[in-house]
């Protein structure tokens, strides 16, 4: 087989196995989820299907699909039956640019471990989450129903508000990687990683992942206790599944983008890279479930205030101060 | 007429590394063609595969059990779509902000010092949108910005 | 193949337009004008303009077009209703500016019909695009802060208008 064909199969087979592994880990992660906040709850969680209810999540599938695909009649159908994918996309395309592990030799070619390394890779992901706004505004909106249309608009404010200071909190680390790129971050932080020179970042850009990620204790775009299930209320089957996997694969890709940003990436001691990248994520999701199981949902107006008037700010100041001190320092 | 001496002018600064990496693009085109195939696939099957018992009960927008009532698109209050126009300033700034973020190290104290104004700028921004009460949504924030009762007699 | 891609993004972001300006429903409207943005930006990438292409996306697809949307989902009455014609009085500023940018495209695509002037093919990498933007039109930056500042001021005062700031969710 000729180098180019060989690149193109090697390629193909990476994408289909990554594509697996990512709706796999996300279908897993709700298990993971219901399991762990029910241990927290002093419940014992979904344990009925398969050994400690693992096939739970296939089951859920075969579920959701059999159910029925309800359109509401005054709903904008075409804009109804689309805005769901627009979500789970999204969160699905955001991969692309992560960076999971080093570079793999295979039939004597380099297979970088990362879909597409752009040179703009931050802003992929800054464009593609401003983008997946629309997937909440538009599939709410084309409900033609009051409850949905209501958390479509909350959630609209919400995420609008909470992307700026998650896109202000990485300016830190890119003036210590000095550049876009999430293969060249990671490079950057063979030695040490970012949260150590930039914590208070980290910090901004968890809290803001949180919200972006629509999770407890943001979850004010689906309050079920006044907007039952706010902007997707009336959907249902599939195309509410893929609003609900899209909530746990965003998860996951948040979780990665973290490890990438802030914590190393892949690199570690001891274990393989993918390895370390894995162990990274899941303890970023655990702590995401962790946060679910303690804290309450914050009010309205408590989400916008600690939105514009306490991450905006800090993080103006903090990418100043540090600007400054790296300034100074490398003078 | 394009290409007037403002162009070369441009192009002496910013050619540099090579345009397209073409495997990474291909290897992106790829991706996303899976992963749109994969979603419409699973609306395909859903829709296919799923239960059929259409009524006009069913059809009907969810309000808690009861007949639904009125128009869905009710008239919102003011200061949710404001929360949009401070957004776009506000992003904007941000990409100033990131574009300088990756070239602070080569323009130095100098540019620091621009930033430093820009930002101080945009303070100014949030610090009179917060005195002016635009930046509250909680139910005294009437009170607070306009020293009357937004809710009362209505 | 670039000329390809290019040829596909453009026939998308024109058939997107023309959409975008013949829908009745507002939000239809929107979701092609972010398709036709969305088209523009792939070909600013092509263009040799990552930079531009992640601000296209950003700016006017992720933040300008969601206060559109904000805005039909809010004030948006009887969508059956038929849409609100501006007077004849009001319109005539609109064609006049549009036949000036149309005679002047037309005027530049007959002054070079081979199209040999274009656009080299250049690339700015985002530090030397950043370089640039700060080093040679830093009085720029500097206005737009200032523009920035005035917008948002301005926005708050016409956007208040004669309602109590901060009227609340609960309010009907």
């Amino acid at each position: 087989m000729n180098p180019l064909w060989l690149g193109l199969v090697l390629t193909a087979v990476k994408l289909v196995v990554v594509l697996a592994a990512l709706l796999t880990m996300a279908a897993y992660m709700v298990w993971v989820e219901r399991r762990l906040l029910a241990r927290m709850q002093l419940r014992l969680g979904p344990n009925r299907v398969g050994w400690f209810g693992l096939l739970q999540p296939l089951a859920d599938v075969i579920k959701m699909l059999a159910k029925e695909d309800t359109v509401p009649a005054q709903a904008d159908r075409w804009v109804f039956l689309l805005a769901p994918a627009v979500t789970a996309c999204m969160a699905l395309l955001t991969f692309a640019v992560v960076p999971f592990g080093p570079p793999l030799s295979l039939f004597g070619q380099e297979v970088p471990m990362v879909v597409s390394d752009l040179n703009i890779g931050v802003l992929f992901f800054l464009g593609l989450s401003s983008l997946g706004v629309y997937g909440v505004a538009l599939g709410g909106w084309a409900s033609s129903s009051k409850f949905a249309l209501m958390g479509a608009v909350r959630g609209l404010a919400q995420l609008i508000s909470y992307e700026l200071s998650m896109s202000l909190a990485l300016v830190p680390v890119l003036m210590l990687a000095g550049s876009f790129s999430l293969s060249d971050i990671v490079a950057a932080q063979a030695e040490v990683p970012f949260v150590v020179y930039a914590p208070v970042s980290f910090a901004i850009f968890l809290v803001s992942i949180l919200a972006e990620s629509r999770r407890t204790p943001f979850d004010l775009p689906e309050a079920e206790s006044e907007l039952v299930a706010g902007y997707h209320t009336e959907y249902s089957g599939m195309r509410f599944g893929l609003y609900f996997v899209g909530e746990y694969i965003n998860m996951i890709v948040l979780g990665a983008l973290t490890t990438v940003l802030f914590l190393g990436g892949w690199h570690g001691p001891w274990l393989p890279g993918l390895a370390w990248f894995l162990l990274k994520v899941g303890a970023l999701a655990f702590f995401f479930i962790w946060v679910r199981g303690t804290l309450p949902r914050l009010r309205y107006d408590q989400v916008m205030h600690l939105g514009w008037k306490v991450l905006l700010p800090l993080a103006l100041v903090n990418l100043l101060v540090t600007a400054g001190i790296l300034l100074g320092v490398r003078a | 007429m394009l290409a007037s001496p403002n162009w070369t002018h441009l192009a002496a600064e910013l050619s540099g590394e090579a345009p397209l990496d073409l495997s990474a693009g291909l290897s992106l085109l790829l991706y996303t063609g899976l992963v749109v195939g994969l979603v419409l696939l699973l609306m395909l099957l859903a829709a296919k595969l799923g239960h059929k018992s259409t009524t006009p009960a069913k059809r009907e927008p969810y309000e808690s059990g009861i007949l639904p009532s009125g128009e869905a698109r009710v008239r919102g209050p003011v200061p949710f779509y404001l929360v949009a126009v401070f957004f776009i300033v506000f992003d904007v700034e941000a990409v100033f902000i990131v574009s300088w973020a990756v070239v602070y190290d080569r323009l130095g104290w100098a540019g620091f010092a621009q930033m430093a104004v820009f930002i101080g700028v945009l303070f100014l921004a949030l610090g009179y949108l917060w005195k002016a009460g635009a930046l509250d949504w909680g139910p005294r924030a009437g009170r607070k910005a306009g020293g009357k009762l937004p809710e009362a007699g209505r | 193949m670039s000329t390809v891609i290019f040829y596909v993004l453009s026939a998308t972001a024109l058939v997107a337009t023309l959409l975008c300006v013949t829908r009745k429903q507002a939000v239809h409207a929107i979701v092609y004008l972010i398709n036709a943005l969305f088209a523009l930006a792939l070909m600013f990438y092509l263009l040799g303009a990552p930079l531009v292409a992640a601000w296209e996306v950003i700016i006017y697809a992720g933040a300008i077009m969601v206060l559109f949307l904000f805005i039909v989902m809010m004030f948006e009455l009887d969508p059956a209703r038929e849409a609100q014609r501006p007077a004849p009085a009001r319109r005539w500023p609109v064609v006049l500016i549009s036949a000036v940018i149309l005679a002047c495209s037309l005027a530049l695509a007959f002054a070079d019909p081979a199209g040999q002037a274009g656009v080299p093919g250049y690339y700015a990498s985002p530090r030397a695009f950043g370089e640039l933007m700060f080093g040679e039109y830093a009085l720029g930056v500097e206005v737009a802060s200032f523009l920035l500042l005035f917008a948002a001021v301005g926005a708050y005062t016409v956007g208040r208008g004669d309602e109590p700031a901060g009227g609340g969710e609960g309010r009907r």
